[in-house]
């Protein structure tokens, strides 16, 4: 009695086991899926197309750590680059819409400026990070800006500048992006083509003479750090310049540039007067690439609520940002909005989030933080750190 | 001293007995009953209960009106609302659920709302006919809006007031009104930014009407006087160019002229021609004109990002993607 009923337990846990199993392979077979649906393996934005949208793309870790080294992606997101342990990508429509733009133009045409905007965390500078991404892997000459704001609202240091009469020099900014640019651009900086079209006279005793290399200017604007926002405005007119000549193709790519715009900055002048944008001697380099009175290249960049005062920050429209003299300084400009995730986006983004582990699963969350959220990505990622 | 008293007590007796009675404390011969202390406030019945008089109400005067009556004359002024003498069966009034309400009798209801029972369609008319024999004959050429309008652009508004009381002026009376199309002053451009500026909030927008209210005066011909001299004033004023206002500059205009601006010769730069000769310019000044003019908003920014696009020739983002939301 006592083996048969044995007999027959055991016949049963057999069974259920063999259930199990298939059970478990069926589900792994699903989550494989929903892998596929959220992540794709194209990792070159150059064949990213409306196919991939709402998808996660990983930048590979050694462009990462060329393009990004000295700042560029936001600090939050940042941070969960180690904890996911890669850098995760979303290819969404602006992003999409600008590399699809910078593919069909007419590079002997003047240059098309797009400016990207939206309200706060919807995700401008990580659009910017992958049309970055773009350029960096079709040879283009980088001009990244990380965040004006860091200039305009948090200067390391000022002093008053040597070569202009009432301007503001920020050194260790200037030197800082100088060594962002060359990282940026190693490879492509290389070239012994990109020679500079004049002698420079830094001082008596310093000159750069005609015909050395990019690299020896930016080398020289870092080591000597009291010219290094000078040495800007000169990279500047070179870069137009070997642009027109066909030498090298641009992308200027700024983040925040309302802040060139904004009158109310943090640098101080000697008796605590404020000095406007248009004072600072580096603003004189962007604004100059930003113009269109040259070829070969093309500009991006962004307006942010973040990067003028909080008093200020009534609306996200790029007109109020840039305000008369912004506007017209880009006008004609593509204006390309950055909105918050649709349902799509937000259901990969929570699916990548479950893969990471970074989240518990539970019944219901997806509906409940897109609702919390309200969409905005920024809001999402500080909604999670408690699921 | 002994017999001046005696002579004042015999004198004393020869006056009247009654005022002599009236002056002395001392009882009256007949003694009087002495009066019982009421301590239980039982009734005295010696009172009679006094008989109400009772009202007599006529039937109401509804009963004996013939049904051709004449009701002007029955009703002939505004007057609250009687239910003797309206021939109607009116209810009105809350009850509870399911009961009727009150009828007209005692009806405060009734009596609290305005009635126009003095304005029945016949007696406006009698009153019209009535009235018909002051009024002149209206021009036969008028006979269209367009022509009014046009032969009499200005159109003067005051009230008259009828009172039975003791004043008969009312303050409202000297209100006078003064509307006219701004289209009829037949001003140019310049004058007309000037009309609107010095006008201000009287302007309507819409229907292209100045209206001008004088109050001001204690007349209403004053008034009528003051209306007079501020459209003669506004006209003139407007029309004159004084030397500050060739001073105007961009950042005063009222509205965005896309020819005046920077985004033109940025336009003409970058095609390095004139930007008439500019293929797809109109729907770009457009677009810029209306983002200026209309303000910032999603739809004014999408437009003109569209403009741009074809400005430049470039692919718009829907040829990108057919992404479902």
């Amino acid at each position: 009695m006592l083996n048969v009923t044995a007999k027959l337990l055991l016949r049963s846990t057999f069974h259920k086991s063999i259930q199990i199993r298939l059970v478990a392979a069926t589900a792994e077979a699903h989550h494989e899926q929903i892998l596929q649906s959220f992540r794709t393996p194209v990792t070159n934005p150059t064949e990213h197309n409306s196919d991939h949208l709402a998808r996660l793309y990983s930048i590979p870790k050694e462009d990462k750590t060329v393009l990004f080294q000295h700042g560029g992606l936001p600090k939050i997101f940042a941070t969960h680059i180690k904890t996911f342990n890669e850098t995760c990508l979303m290819v969404r429509e602006p992003a999409l819409d600008i590399i699809n733009c910078l593919k069909t133009i007419d590079y002997n045409k003047p240059v098309v400026r797009f400016v990207l905007y939206g309200q706060k965390g919807t995700g401008k500078s990580l659009s910017l990070a992958h049309i970055i991404h773009y350029a960096y892997l079709n040879d283009y000459l980088i001009v990244h800006v990380p965040w004006v704001g860091n200039w305009m609202r948090r200067p390391k240091d000022n002093s008053n500048s040597e070569t202009k009469q009432g301007f503001m020099d920020l050194n260790i900014d200037a030197a800082a992006w100088l060594l962002h640019f060359k990282t940026q651009n190693a490879k492509l900086l290389k070239n012994p083509d990109l020679k500079i079209s004049r002698e420079i006279h830094w001082t008596k005793r310093e000159t750069t003479p005609k015909d050395s290399t990019l690299t020896e200017l930016i080398e020289h604007g870092i080591n000597r750090i009291r010219f290094a926002s000078n040495c800007i405005n000169i990279l500047a007119e070179e870069i137009k310049l070997l642009s027109c000549a066909g030498l090298c193709k641009t992308l200027v790519a700024i983040d925040g540039f309302n802040a060139f715009f904004y009158p109310k900055t943090r640098v101080f002048a000697d008796r605590r007067e404020i000095v406007p944008p248009n004072r600072i001697t580096l603003t004189e380099g962007f604004l100059n690439l930003t113009k269109f009175d040259w070829k070969n290249a093309a500009v991006v960049v962004t307006v942010d609520e973040l990067v003028i005062a909080a008093e200020d920050q009534t609306s996200h429209l790029p007109r109020y940002l840039l305000g008369k003299t912004g506007f017209e300084h880009l006008d004609p400009f593509i204006p390309v909005e950055v909105t918050g995730f649709s349902k799509k986006e937000h259901q990969s983004i929570m699916d990548y989030f479950r893969e990471r582990k970074w989240i518990q699963p539970y019944q219901g969350i997806d509906e409940e933080l897109y609702f919390l959220s309200n969409g905005n990505p920024f809001y999402l990622l500080d909604l999670v750190k408690s699921y | 001293m002994l017999n001046l008293t005696r002579n004042l007590e015999l004198s004393f007796r020869k006056i009247d007995k009654p005022l002599y009675k009236a002056y002395c404390n001392a009882s009256q011969g007949k003694h009087d009953e002495f009066k019982a202390l009421n301590i239980r406030n039982v009734k005295d019945h010696s009172h009679s209960k006094r008989s109400v008089k009772k009202t007599q109400v006529l039937p109401p005067r509804t009963n004996q009106m013939a049904v051709d009556q004449d009701w002007g004359s029955v009703w002939p002024g505004p007057r609250s609302f009687h239910p003797a003498t309206v021939p109607l069966p009116i209810r009105q009034g809350y009850t509870e659920k399911g009961a009727p309400p009150p009828d007209k009798y005692a009806n405060a209801e009734l009596m609290k709302i305005p009635n126009f029972l003095h304005l029945t369609p016949p007696v406006i008319k009698r009153q019209c006919e009535a009235l018909k024999q002051f009024c002149t004959p209206w021009p036969k050429a008028l006979d269209t809006m367009e022509k009014i309008n046009k032969h009499f652009p200005i159109e003067v508004t005051s009230s008259d007031y009828c009172y039975s009381g003791p004043s008969i002026r009312d303050p409202m009376a000297r209100i006078v009104t003064l509307r006219f199309n701004l289209k009829s002053l037949n001003l140019d451009d310049r004058a007309k930014d000037k009309f609107l500026r010095l006008v201000g909030d009287r302007y309507n927008k819409e229907t292209d009407l100045v209206t001008i209210v004088a109050d001001r005066c204690p007349l209403r011909k004053q008034n009528m006087d003051y209306v007079m001299y501020l459209l003669t004033a506004l006209y003139h004023e407007s029309k004159k160019i004084e030397p500050w206002e060739e001073l105007k500059s961009q950042a005063d205009m009222e509205y965005y002229d896309w020819t005046k601006h920077a985004s033109k010769t940025n336009v003409e730069d970058i095609f390095k021609c004139k930007f008439e000769e500019i293929p797809g310019i109109d729907k770009f000044s457009d677009a810029v004109s209306e983002y200026m003019n209309e303000g910032e908003n999603e739809y004014t920014i999408k437009k003109y990002g569209e403009a741009v696009r074809t400005l430049l020739q470039l692919p718009f983002s829907k040829e990108i993607t057919n992404k479902p939301l």
